[in-house]
């Protein structure tokens, strides 16, 4: 233990003799050094800039007067606003507990000793592998009740027409074209975890006569856990941010059955009233500030 | 176990010397933002080095002769003596191209260095809004007058009301359309943009299919195009009413046709809202009970901007508005469509016609230090020959008296409508006040989204109407 | 967990496989037959099948619209971000995971809720920064923005890997002389090698399919990226179908490509790691 009159003897001292605690912190600090920087500039300044100017009638090109929470206050009372909460939690809570299931299950699969599990690797990530507005658009094209892929097979298969984006199978659609374009994030960071576990631990544990799942429940979830966690709480704040997939899908529509905080916050953007649509985004800051908050007890438990 | 004791020991022990550190950090990093310049990227520019030098290597090498040939006084801009334009892209390649060698050889002519960029419209309020905010407007750009109204409104845009005199002296004069769309009266006392070019909405319609049934004119009136609409209606192969009725700029041709009804947003001073009238509900009963006889395409109620478009391309729309994109791109894969199409001006509600008419403009930014140069292009841009050829390839109404006889406004069908709007058309918003509270009460498609409400939501037209009010009120209370 | 399957665990795993392989690669088909489509045909014949195939779309995206520079942009940037986005963030994951000092879980936190932040909220901001470090519509520029989700994403997917390697593998190395660093090069990295493909694999396709910031970053025609190239060919209300699949059809490629070569590092990196322990 360091007490304080050692560190000020330490600070006075003409030749530190440095000890190695103290080598250890001030290589810690040089070594996140780099980041905090970038993200002082690139991140926290932002941030801060955009937090202030939620509470001013700021638009593009004036500086805005304080108009304290006055833009909240209206948001409030806009119907698409209330309306884009439930869905928020509705469209993030589903994607991410598709994500969480599947992901992990996919992860453990592609994990197996499979024939060609390269090649099915590689084909989990393609959704991923190419610009998200494009992946969009082609879910608009797929679930189009007027020539869609969708509608073909249906049709074609003798179920008739099906509206994928009427009111109520927008959301689901919304959540299945988010989930698909999602998910290899999880299985390829699921994966990679897997992979860290020592094959000794499970030999280990056979030895021993554990079953699958006991070497599944006591060895596996323990060490992937900490990759679970950051994944979903990462993704998490990363869906709900999301805004490609509900515009170019469904633009919020029909009737706002799928309008989020992100189209909304667009919306505001369109009119150049930087203060009303910043004060969009930062109605979200709480819920993630909680999200995040729990989420560093979690991984700090340990 | 040990290790975890000490870090918090440590902690209890130093977070009051944290704080003021992390915050010194802080205020160091904003506080000398614009010196830490070579700092911070030098960080991440070392490893993209091997590569990127290709990429800078061709603006570097122009700046550097800039100066040789440039007349114009330096300027504390990035690269001085540049002037940069910021043109609209527009759908056709061949009108892009012109524009910008029509800059180029006027940067050549005024031994300019000229960059021009055309700016894809769908992400113009983003990229203007970062530009304006960060000073890196051009020194010119094309613009629709909703961006004017908001720019100018925050001083942000040059007056330009010597050079839109001059270059109507020029050319014989503006047409009375374009002289209102960019009305002082309207814009706080002076203009901001000058036109050059109208866009608007005519109707596309399948003659071979209404012809069939007996329908050889063009419909007369909203009233008249349902019932030629339900005739030809035969889901699912044809839809008659192709028109959007989701959230996108599309989608507020149900605002025009609702003032055709006599329907209002807003009273004479654009301060109140008088969404709430009879005529509102005539109007609602009449595109709601369309939509309920099955008459308008499944989806319409979620169409992006290209809904429409499809469906009519794909032949599954009787009627669509649009605003020339499908005629060209008929022309250019779809002859057989195109011949079996036609295409006519917005008809008649029972109260009046509305042919609204959106006003393209080129404006300068108050911050440009080429403002003498920007005006100058301006004038340049108007010249009738390069016009006359730009329309040619751009699907835009004519905005100078000098314009009126071109070929192509006689020989293109398309162009032959947008004569008629940009002679016969109204302004933008008309018979509404068009300020700044209708403008984002527009960009949010509440007209629209009253319809879903009804054929969506299955809610009774008053109570449609009466959220519809409500939330326009909401809007306009704002800039009360 | 490579433990022999039962046969019926076997037809299970490969069944499961299957329909996944359905429900991948169908969007993708589709996205390949449209852009093997001409332009009247994905309008007037939408169909399953491709009619009347042709790579036209292909060949114009690379002779007319200059594709193959929007590609050169991707790589650059996406490359260069990469780079510096996982060696920073490497260090940091090693010092907020493996040293004790003062301060440590505040910068943990920092730099977690650094992503919090919407970019709809940052877009504005960032430019100014960007445009003040003189950096607008430059690569450089829009490298640097990309650390702003790169690095923070990385340093907690790293610490979640750091967390997951036993202290003991280190300490053991520390007790034989090594110091610190060495042994975070010499004995951790290649047992976290996995989360460092992982990680560096998402940073790449994350940057390679960034649109908002490039759009906003990026003003010349010759330094788009794919991305944004592919939105310029959504001029108001008329999508270039064949066009965009075809540019995403090749910009998924070299993605792929890279995860394919990169899995031999993340079994090397196990192999290395069990050698050493």
């Amino acid at each position: 233990m360091a007490e304080p009159a050692a560190l000020s003897t330490r600070a006075s001292a003409k030749k530190p003799r440095i000890t190695l605690r103290r080598r250890n912190s001030l290589l810690g600090y040089a070594l996140v050094a780099p980041i905090i920087l970038c993200l002082l500039v690139l991140v926290v300044y932002p941030f801060i800039f955009g937090v202030a100017i939620s509470f001013t009638d700021r638009e593009v090109g004036t500086e805005g007067n304080f108009i304290g929470l006055a833009n909240f206050i209206y948001l409030s009372k806009v119907p698409s606003f209330q309306k884009s909460i439930i869905n928020t939690i509705v469209l993030v809570f589903w994607v991410q507990l598709l994500k969480l299931v599947l992901g992990l299950s996919i992860a453990i699969l592609l994990n197996q000793a499979i024939r060609g599990r390269k090649l099915w690797r590689g084909m989990v990530l393609l959704p991923w592998a190419m610009p998200a507005f494009v992946a969009y658009l082609t879910w608009q094209l797929l679930y189009a009740p007027q020539g869609g892929a969708f509608n073909l097979i249906s049709v074609g298969l003798g179920f008739g027409k099906i509206d994928f984006l009427s009111k109520d199978l927008a959301m689901p659609s919304v959540i299945f074209a988010t989930f698909w374009r999602g998910f290899p994030f999880w299985v390829i960071s699921f994966l990679a975890a897997l992979q860290s576990v020592s094959q000794e631990l499970y030999e280990a544990a056979a030895i021993d006569g554990a079953n699958a799942w006991q070497r599944f429940r006591h060895i596996t979830i323990p060490a992937i856990l900490p990759v679970v966690l950051v994944v979903v709480l990462l993704s998490t704040i990363w869906t709900t941010n999301g805004f490609e997939n509900v515009w170019l899908i469904t633009q919020g529509g029909p009737s706002d059955a799928t309008m989020t905080f992100p189209v909304l916050a667009y919306f505001g953007m369109q009119t150049m009233r930087i203060g009303e649509a910043a004060a969009v985004s930062v109605t979200l800051l709480p819920i993630f500030a909680i999200m995040a908050f729990v989420g560093v007890k979690v991984l700090e438990r340990d | 176990m040990q290790v975890r004791q000490r870090s918090e020991n440590a902690r209890r022990r130093m977070r009051w010397l944290a704080m003021p550190m992390v915050a010194a950090l802080l205020l160091a990093a904003c506080a000398t933002a614009p010196p830490a310049a070579p700092a911070a990227p030098a960080a991440t520019s070392a490893p993209a080095a091997t590569e990127a030098p290709a990429a800078t290597a061709a603006p570097t090498a122009d700046a550097a002769a800039a100066p040789t040939n440039t007349p114009i006084p330096p300027a504390p801009t990035p690269a001085p003596g540049r002037f940069t334009y910021w043109g609209g892209l527009i759908f056709s390649d061949v009108a892009n191209k012109m524009l910008e060698d029509r800059i180029k050889q006027w940067g050549k002519e005024k031994g300019v260095e000229v960059d021009v960029v055309m700016i894809n419209q769908n992400e113009t309020v983003a990229k203007v809004s970062a530009a304006v905010e960060s000073g890196a407007m051009p020194d010119a750009l094309d613009m629709g007058t909703g961006l004017m109204q908001t720019l100018s409104k925050n001083g942000q845009l040059e007056p330009l009301d010597d050079i839109f005199k001059k270059i109507g002296d020029d050319n014989g004069g503006w047409l009375d359309s374009a002289a209102a769309s960019v009305d002082p009266k309207v814009y706080g006392g002076n203009i901001w943009g000058i036109p050059f070019g109208l866009s608007g909405n005519l109707i596309n319609r399948r003659d071979d299919l209404l012809s069939a049934k007996g329908f050889t004119e063009a419909p007369k009136t909203w009233e008249e195009l349902g019932k030629m609409a339900e005739a030809v209606n035969d889901p699912p192969k044809v839809f008659g009413m192709g028109f959007a009725l989701s959230n996108v700029g599309d989608g507020n041709l149900m605002q025009t046709i609702m003032q055709t009804y006599g329907g209002r947003i807003a009273d004479d001073e654009g301060k109140n809202c008088t969404i709430d009238s009879p005529e509102t509900r005539t109007f609602l009963e009449w595109v709601t009970g369309l939509y309920k006889k099955g008459l308008f395409p499944p989806g319409a109620t979620t169409w992006d901007g290209a809904g429409d478009n499809k469906a009519f391309q794909a032949g599954e729309a009787a009627f669509i508005a649009n605003p020339g994109s499908v005629y060209l791109n008929l022309r250019e894969n779809d002859p057989d469509l195109l011949a079996a199409s036609k295409f006519s001006g917005l008809p008649a509600g029972p109260k009046m016609t509305l042919q609204p008419y959106g006003p393209n403009v080129r404006a300068i930014p108050v911050k440009s230090d080429k403002k003498e140069l920007a005006k100058d292009l301006l004038a340049y841009l108007a010249d009738p020959e390069f016009m006359q050829q730009y329309y040619a390839n751009a699907i835009y109404g004519p905005v100078l008296k000098n314009q009126l006889g071109f070929a192509v406004f006689k020989d293109s069908v398309i162009h032959v409508g947008l004569l008629d709007m940009a002679q016969n058309g109204t302004a933008p918003a008309f018979p509404d006040v068009n300020n700044p509270a209708f403008n984002e009460f527009t960009s949010n498609f509440p007209i629209p989204k009253m319809i879903q409400r009804v054929v969506v939501d299955n809610l009774s037209i008053d109570d449609a109407v009466k959220e519809t009010q409500a939330a326009c009120q909401l809007i306009y209370d704002k800039y009360k | 967990m490579l433990n022999k399957l039962t046969a019926g665990q076997k037809i299970f795993a490969y069944a499961c496989l299957l329909l996944l392989a359905i429900v991948i690669v169908f969007p993708i088909y589709y996205m390949v037959t449209v852009s093997l489509k001409l332009p009247r045909d994905i309008y007037r014949v939408p169909s399953l099948l491709p009619v009347n195939p042709t790579l036209k779309n292909y060949t114009d995206l690379i002779t007319k619209q200059d594709f193959l520079l929007n590609i050169r942009n991707s790589l650059i940037v996406a490359t260069a971000a990469t780079v510096v986005s996982v060696f920073i963030s490497t260090l940091a994951a090693y010092s907020l995971t493996r040293l004790q000092y003062r301060g440590r879980s505040w910068v943990g936190r920092l730099i977690l809720f650094s992503y919090l932040t919407p970019a709809a909220l940052l877009f504005i901001p960032l430019a100014v920064i960007i445009n003040r470090l003189q950096l607008g519509n430059t690569l450089h520029g829009l490298i640097f923005t990309y650390l702003t989700f790169a690095a923070p994403l990385s340093t907690w997917l790293l610490m979640g890997f750091f967390r997951g390697v036993p202290v003991d593998l280190e300490e053991a190395a520390m007790v034989d002389g090594a110091t610190r660093l060495v042994s975070l090069f010499r004995i951790l990295l290649p047992v976290i090698a996995p989360g460092i493909v992982a990680v560096s694999v998402f940073t790449f396709t994350g940057a390679w399919n960034e649109l908002l910031l490039a759009m906003i970053f990026i003003t010349s025609k010759d330094l788009r990226t794919i991305p944004v190239a592919l939105q310029y060919l959504i001029t108001g209300d008329v999508f270039r179908w064949g066009l965009i699949m075809a540019g995403a059809v090749m910009a998924a490629v070299p993605i792929m490509l890279l995860y394919y070569l990169s899995q031999r590092f993340v079994v090397a990196g196990i192999g290395a790691g069990a050698v050493k322990t």
